[in-house]
């Protein structure tokens, strides 16, 4: 037997005797019903935001301010990310082979599928769990998948930029940041939800701003991480002769 | 029985736990020292869902769907939405910040050809002696 399955069951060993001996001994009292603040937020929520998920009205109404300095704080690790990949040159890469046609046409089945629940996760994240942040995560997938399938080449001949996912992801976040802003013009505070926002429109539920913020979200995540895709995905090659040049140039 | 796996759940968390402090600690190789700090991260995550976790048959999202009567069944067996609020706050910076470490791993690995912590620093030491 070798000494990592030796030691893989001895911690398994030692995991349950220690749970069985403190079960047994210290008797802990599992917790059964939630804490007070939980239930207010379960009994209030609906209410209060209009939005039947707790979940999105916490993150995006009760503490939607706080939730647009994190969207800030995720931007900035990407800008620091491309500052730290930055080429001066274009892509010197013509390689358009990628994987088999039987690859390609599941690819572009699934590239659908999953863009299509992206969209949903996204757009019902005030009616279901879920949300833009799930959401835009599920989109950046479709790039980490065409990029193997279809070459990066493909990608960029279709018009698929990093420069341009990049202001994409821009112009959502100004977007995100017009919504909290646009109540103060009324006179509100900043991330009013249903004093400014229409709660239905056109007969749909929408949680006044919670729809919003979920779609603009949706779009700068995805554009987001489909930028690092695409950076991530240069030939390791292409930055050694950059990093090479560079230093010759000094 | 609750009680059982309520311990199982917080030792396999202080397990788990240990075992990414010793990754960060004593594993040499970079990527190794990114896949202990997420594991360490998401242990965090758990135990703060944990929290707001209840032990009792179903457990349902805290989403209504639009049934008469329904407050009162969410309330009995609803979990907290407050901590799974924080976790996914948390979730979003602690990937952010993962994907600007790995980005840094490979620009180390692009400069010095190696993802070996003492390596790396020696190879760049070297450079820095011979300029």
């Amino acid at each position: 037997m070798s000494t990592r399955v030796l030691v893989l069951l001895l911690l398994l060993a030692g995991i349950l005797l220690t749970t069985l001996t403190v079960t047994l001994v210290l008797r802990p009292e599992a917790p059964l019903s939630i804490r007070g603040l939980g239930k207010y937020y379960v009994v209030y929520t609906r209410q209060n935001t209009s939005s039947p998920e707790a979940v999105t009205a916490i993150v995006w109404d009760y503490r939607g301010l706080d939730t647009i300095y994190e969207t800030v704080v995720l931007y900035m690790a990407i800008i620091g990310g491309l500052a730290l990949s930055t080429t001066t040159r274009k892509i010197a890469l013509k390689t358009r082979i990628g994987l088999t046609s039987i690859a390609r046409t599941a690819t572009r089945i699934i590239v659908l599928l999953i863009a299509t629940i992206a969209a949903s996760i996204a757009l019902h994240g005030h009616l279901t769990p879920g949300g833009g942040f799930p959401g835009g995560s599920a989109l950046a997938i479709t790039a980490m998948l065409i990029i193997p399938v279809y070459t990066l080449q493909s990608l960029l001949d279709q018009g698929v930029s990093s420069t341009r996912l990049v202001a994409v992801r821009g112009l959502a976040l100004t977007a995100l940041g017009l919504v909290a802003v646009l109540p103060v013009f009324r006179g509100l505070e900043a991330v009013t939800n249903l004093k400014f926002y229409p709660s239905h429109v056109a007969g749909m539920l929408i949680s006044g701003s919670l729809w919003f913020y979920n779609l603009f979200e949706f779009l700068a995540v995805a554009s987001g991480f489909a930028a690092v895709a695409l950076y991530l995905s240069i030939p390791e090659e292409f930055y050694r002769e950059e990093i090479r040049g560079v230093r010759g140039g000094e | 029985m609750e009680s059982f796996v309520y311990t199982l759940f917080i030792v396999v968390l202080a397990v788990n736990a240990l075992i990414a402090i010793y990754g960060i600690v004593y594993r040499r190789s970079l990527i190794k020292k990114l896949i202990s700090l997420t594991i360490l991260s998401d242990t965090v995550f758990v135990a703060i869902i944990l929290v707001g976790f209840i032990f009792k048959y179903p457990v349902v999202p805290p989403v209504y769907s639009g049934v008469e009567g329904e407050e009162v069944f969410l309330l009995e067996h609803a979990s907290d939405p407050l901590p799974q609020a924080l976790v996914l706050t948390g979730i979003v910076i602690g990937l952010a910040v993962n994907a600007l470490i790995a980005f840094g791993i490979i620009q180390i690995y692009r400069l010095t050809g190696t993802t070996d912590a003492k390596k790396a620093v020696k190879v760049l030491v070297e450079e820095v002696l011979e300029e």
